[in-house]
């Protein structure tokens, strides 16, 4: 039917598959955490402190199991009562009926309220962590992935001193462990010289607003988790590419090139080009892992996230935010792979000649 | 050309860079004055998730959490440096076996102008007869009924009448006149009518907009960052309690940090001035200002002690010999020295503490008779006595154990969450040297989640826990109850949910079973007699430590109260112990906000 667009056949072609993957992987996330055999009642249970009766505890214990959804219940309002089995011992729901309610909810755009951080909605907690993480995270992997990749084709095709220097540089940023690297930052900059704070999104005397107070000591403050992360991720870069580069400088083309007597740059620019593609994927690939990387910032700087909101809630069981979270993370790695595809469809000739023979047939 | 671009984007980017590094630090004075602003820090971890004091104590935010009294009042607070009642929104006038009297400050106010009447109080005290899962619930089973009478100058005279049916216990009533918060019956009468008197519903509202307080700062904002305290003009208090004066600082704040090196960086840096967190070797950060109680070792003030709690059901466990040999076996001076950097004095054997408030009840004799300490030899011989044999490998570290008929014993377990990392200290510690003596455990880390599921049911070998953290009225009773009450016995596993005694020590019914813990539980907090009383604290530790069903491993104070005097000084310490060694939000400490002066 679409033989003749080629080129939309295949993004819905690639859409479908990944509508798939989306629907697969939301299962996985919601029956994942239900795998474990701790009931997260039981964990708000033992953080309610001691003293109670035995009557008192099961009293409460109802009282959440009920507040979830992990009971069956008859009524609404004041008169809502447990269904109970004949020993009088409240009906469980199953994990099937939990996620009939978790998808029909999710239609509502309502992700559940969470377990721990009750009496707060998981939308809300989202709301208030994405922003920053997607702030400190997608331009930081961005600069990062240009600048690292701009070095190494710079650092492929004028070998010389240059490289000397700057590939052991790159190959030693890249094996740091980027939270070793951002503890060092702390030492040295905001304990030792005082340049910079050594923690928070903000200055705590500083109400969060559209002023220029604000977004200064917001940017004060964003100066260290980016380069902790930037410096690393340019530097894994710049090593790919680099090898990327000397490999493509001795194919034909590049040769030939020269040889026509083209400018540097044009040839730099071809070069690039073709050496791009897998480190295109790899751009893909470290947006998908931002919220795990995020979540080691947030602690090494008391960065405000969602890392931190995912830990807490894998720790607690705490399903709703579970999977509130790692919807908007498979949501994020999928849309960004598929970008990647589609761009990769336009970027790779030879995928590009796929489709164009696919016209053919 | 590429260089050129190259050149341009990094000149850009040092530019911004140098931008950004002076408008932080010219900017942000603006919102919160540092010469107004007191920072404290160590009670909020994560995000402030609701302000409504009729919730769960963990689930609300700071300060209406936990005791704190900056917001919502209680009606007395306890001064746990000297054991003395002092006054807030009531006056304490006696207390006995039958019931305990307080006077409601006729000057005492909400912060919308309505007096603090016998209504609220009744409110939070007796909402468990209306609503069996509220938060303060079990108040009802220590106080029968509340009998209210006018004054003569105004007031109301409220007596506590002790609920002898049920726990027949004023000494926890004592806990609770200085732990439960009153709130505004008022407001909260209404929420629950326009609700349908459905508390679930009410208990779902953040109660974060002009919340209406009796303490002396209420809600100014609030982000995941940071809240936001404003002193409040119109405090009552100030002319009752402090002649007129106010609270030094005009905001308070506790930043949200989510990491435990930053509260040290923060305090040297004077960005925070007193925090509650564990920083160990604490000397090494005199140089930068922070500060302690006591200038030198101990630094701190003893008033909780972390334990293992034991499953005692469990074989080789429910064996009091091999309790006793672990108790023997333990090193609790390197715990002291290498896990909690010295921050107490030596431990002493069983469950009362030799010192402050409890020294009272402490008998050495008794100590030396009937406890162990740290003896290798000791825990070799009573192993070997019992008939356990370890068995060693080779290189002579211990591989496993046998028990007295020859089977292999299992490995056991000491459970503690994974990352509180002066806990995990304190366990390694003890694993190393329990199985120094051939007693066959190891640390059991594990996530947060499973470490507070597994108490209740009792689902663990050995669990390290810190139980009567405050220093209350009722300790040491309350720390008694706490691992040896069996109440509310129950057997281990499934919904089987204890809230003391997670252990099973002294199973009801079985030959073992001493009914003379129980009574002796059950007697001393309506013993008014100090004899009396010290005798009855005598037998009960001399029975802990016989059957020795958890092991206490050191001192820690009930606060690690640190501050710095960059900003604001006259914070109370051993020279000048004008309050308790905790922050200025709780207890009888919050005294300290009137006494803080700017230090430059």
């Amino acid at each position: 039917m679409l033989k003749q667009y080629p080129t939309l056949r295949f993004i819905l072609m690639r859409g479908g598959w990944y509508f798939i993957t989306f629907l697969v992987a939301v299962t996985i996330n919601f029956y994942l955490p239900r795998l474990g055999k701790h009931n997260p009642v039981d964990i708000i249970m033992g953080k309610s402190g001691s003293g109670m009766s035995t009557e008192d505890a099961r009293i409460k214990e109802e009282m959440y199991l009920q507040e979830f959804g992990l009971v069956k219940v008859s009524g609404s309002g004041a008169t809502r009562e447990i269904v109970r089995d004949s020993e009088g011992k409240p009906v469980r729901t199953t994990g099937f009926e939990q996620f009939v309610t978790y998808i029909g909810m999710c239609l509502k755009g309502d992700l559940g309220t969470s377990f721990q951080k009750y009496p707060k909605k998981v939308v809300d907690v989202i709301k208030e962590a994405v922003p920053w993480t997607l702030a400190l995270q997608i331009p930081t992997i961005i600069c990062g992935w240009i600048v690292g990749n701009v070095l190494g084709a710079m650092a492929a095709y004028r070998r010389g001193i240059f490289d000397k220097v700057f590939f052991p540089f790159a190959l030693g940023l890249s094996a740091f462990p980027f939270f070793v690297f951002g503890m060092l930052l702390v030492y040295f900059f905001a304990v030792g010289f005082h340049w910079f704070p050594a923690m928070g999104g903000y200055a705590n005397n500083v109400i969060p607003s559209f002023s220029f107070e604000f977004f200064s000591s917001a940017a004060h403050h964003y100066v260290l988790p980016f380069f902790s992360i930037f410096l690393i991720l340019a530097g894994g870069q710049a090593i790919g590419m680099r090898s990327m580069g000397i490999y493509e400088l001795g194919t034909d083309y590049i040769k030939y090139a020269k040889w026509l007597g083209l400018k540097e740059s044009k040839v730099l620019a071809y070069l690039f080009r073709n050496a791009m593609l897998p480190q295109i994927t790899g751009l893909a690939l470290s947006l998908g892992v931002m919220i795990g990387g995020a979540l080691i910032t947030e602690m090494i700087f008391s960065y405000p996230g969602l890392g931190m909101a995912m830990l807490t809630a894998i720790q607690n069981n705490d399903y709703p935010m579970i999977q509130g979270v790692t919807l908007i993370i498979t949501t994020s790695v999928l849309i960004a792979n598929f970008t990647v595809d589609v761009l990769i469809g336009f970027l790779d000739p030879r995928v590009k000649a796929g489709l164009q023979i696919g016209k053919g047939n | 050309m590429m260089r050129s671009s190259c050149l341009k984007v990094l000149a850009v980017g040092a530019l911004l860079l140098g931008l950004v590094s002076c408008g932080g630090s010219s900017g942000g004075e603006a919102g919160f004055p540092r010469s107004k602003t007191l920072y404290l820090a160590g009670s909020q971890w994560g995000d402030p998730n609701t302000f409504n004091p009729l919730v769960e104590n963990w689930q609300a935010a700071w300060p209406v959490n936990d005791r704190f009294n900056l917001m919502y009042e209680p009606l007395i607070t306890y001064n746990s440096l000297n054991g003395k009642f002092e006054p807030l929104l009531g006056t304490l006038v006696s207390s006995d076996p039958d019931k305990v009297v307080v006077d409601i400050n006729p000057a005492a106010k909400w912060s919308d102008g309505q007096p603090v009447t016998s209504a609220d109080v009744k409110f939070v005290f007796e909402i468990g007869r209306r609503f069996r899962n509220a938060a303060t619930a079990f108040a009802i089973d220590f106080t029968k009924e509340i009998l209210a009478e006018k004054l003569e100058n105004g007031g109301e005279r409220l007596t506590f009448v002790v609920n002898k049916e049920s726990r027949n216990n004023p000494l926890v009533i004592l806990d609770h006149l200085q732990a439960i918060r009153i709130v505004p019956a008022h407001v909260f009468e209404k929420l629950l009518s326009d609700n349908g008197n459905d508390l679930s519903a009410v208990q779902k509202l953040k109660i974060d907009k002009d919340p209406v307080v009796t303490g002396p700062y209420n809600l100014e904002n609030y982000t995941n960052e940071r809240i936001v305290l404003k002193r409040r003009a119109d405090y009552w208090g100030n002319d009752v309690l402090y002649g007129g004066k106010e609270p030094a600082p005009e905001f308070i704040i506790h930043p949200i940090y989510k990491n435990n090196d930053h509260f040290a960086i923060a305090l040297q840096q004077g960005k925070l001035d007193a925090s509650q967190t564990f920083m160990p070797r604490i000397w090494l950060k005199k140089k930068d200002g922070v500060k302690t109680w006591y200038d030198d070792a101990p630094y701190f003030v003893p008033g909780t002690m972390p334990l293992l709690v034991i499953n005692t059901t469990k074989a080789p466990l429910n064996d009091k010999n091999f309790r006793r040999a672990m108790a023997a076996a333990i090193n609790y001076n390197d715990i002291k020295e290498l896990a909690v950097s010295n921050y107490a004095s030596d431990l002493e054997p069983g469950l009362i503490m030799n010192q402050g408030l409890e020294k009272k009840f402490f008998s050495a004799e008794d100590a030396a008779e009937f406890g162990v300490k740290h003896d290798p030899e000791l825990a070799k011989k009573i192993l070997a006595d019992a008939g356990y044999k370890s068995v060693l490998k080779a290189d002579g570290t211990l591989d496993h154990m046998l028990d007295k008929n020859g089977n292999r014993l299992p490995t056991l377990s000491i459970m503690v969450p994974a990352g509180w990392s002066d806990w995990e200290a304190m366990v390694k510690l003890a694993e190393k040297s329990l199985r120094a003596a051939g007693i066959d455990v190891r640390e059991g880390p594990v996530d947060a989640g499973i470490y507070w599921s597994s108490h209740g049911p009792g689902n663990f070998d050995i669990v390290m826990r810190k139980l009567a953290e405050n220093v209350t009225p009722s300790l040491p009773w309350g720390r008694f109850e706490a691992v040896m009450s069996t109440r509310n016995w129950l057997p281990v596993g499934g919904d089987n949910w204890m809230s003391e005694n997670q252990g099973r020590y002294n199973q009801p019914g079985t030959p073992e079973y001493r009914p003379e813990v129980d009574s002796l539980l059950k007697a001393i907090p309506t013993i008014s007699d100090e004899a009396q009383l010290a005798a009855a604290y005598r037998e009960l530790n001399k029975i802990f430590m016989q059957d020795q069903p958890v092991i206490p491993l050191c001192y820690l104070p009930e606060q690690f109260y640190q501050f710095s005097a960059k900003q604001w000084k006259n914070w109370p310490t051993s020279d000048n112990p004008y309050a308790p060694p905790l922050l200025p939000w709780v207890g009888a400490s919050t005294k300290i906000l009137w006494n803080l002066q700017l230090a430059k």
